[in-house]
């Protein structure tokens, strides 16, 4: 797994590629929490480059939704296609998170 | 007929071996990606589970994974010498509950149900014997 981050406005864009499995959800988790810290905060999770992601990342990404509400923060999700996609569905994910297609959606989302 | 096995041990940086082994059956007998990926979640989520959860030890073991293609079927077989453990036996979570009250234990197992055509568990002897199986083709 390979974490991008960028300012884009008031917004932390973080782009995941690779996996997110047991063995790379800690490293995610730190970065979006370190992220959340601060109260009010926004956060857009680029998911595109993802190429999959089993229970460990989604326990993560609740993990990080529910930091959000604390801190009343907001988190929005993009680029969620494909397997990704499906899994999310079956999880029942995507109503719990602010999920929309592109990144430039995203940004106007969450920002 | 096409069979494949691997012994991993209980760690999650083995993890990936297996899905080497399950990449190179699928190459090899032309399956589909779709079908490949679901196995891919399946087997990852019950080695995680044994891995994790399994062992009260600090010893290595032995984690045994068979994969084939079988009468138009993957089939996966997982079989370690942990403590006993069905994970069918798991209550299935509620995926429709709103984020305070949504709990990410069983997610996994939720996956590998519903990814797989059929899930068998016994324990037979000192080892929890799993076996995954997806249709080809449906």
């Amino acid at each position: 797994m390979d974490l991008r981050e960028e300012k884009v406005g008031g917004v932390s864009v973080v782009e995941v590629k690779g996996r997110i499995d047991s063995n790379t959800a800690p490293a995610l988790g730190e970065r979006l929490i370190a992220n959340l810290e601060a109260a009010k905060v926004r956060v857009l999770l680029d998911l595109s480059r993802l190429e999959y992601i089993s229970s460990a990342g989604f326990r993560i990404l609740l993990l990080a939704a529910k930091r959000a509400d604390e801190t009343e923060s907001r988190l929005v999700l993009c680029g969620v296609a494909g397997k990704v996609r499906q899994l999310f569905d079956l999880g029942g994910f995507l109503d719990l998170f602010t999920i929309v297609g592109s990144r430039e959606e995203g940004i106007a989302a969450a920002g | 007929m096409s069979i494949t096995e691997i012994t991993i041990a209980n760690r999650g940086s083995e993890l990936l071996r297996a899905a080497d082994c399950l990449d190179r059956l699928g190459a090899e007998r032309n399956l589909a990606p779709e079908m490949v990926a679901d196995m891919h979640v399946a087997l990852d989520e019950i080695l995680t589970n044994i891995i994790k959860y399994a062992y009260t030890d600090n010893a290595e073991h032995k984690i045994r994974i068979c994969l084939r293609v079988i009468d138009n079927v993957l089939e996966a077989v997982i079989e370690d010498d942990g403590a006993p453990f069905d994970p069918l036996a798991i209550r299935a979570p509620d995926v429709s509950a709103p984020l305070n009250k949504r709990r990410v234990g069983g997610i996994g197992i939720h996956f590998v149900r519903n990814l797989m055509d059929e899930v068998t568990y016994e324990r037979a002897g000192e080892h929890n014997r799993l076996v995954l199986r997806k249709r080809i083709g449906v």
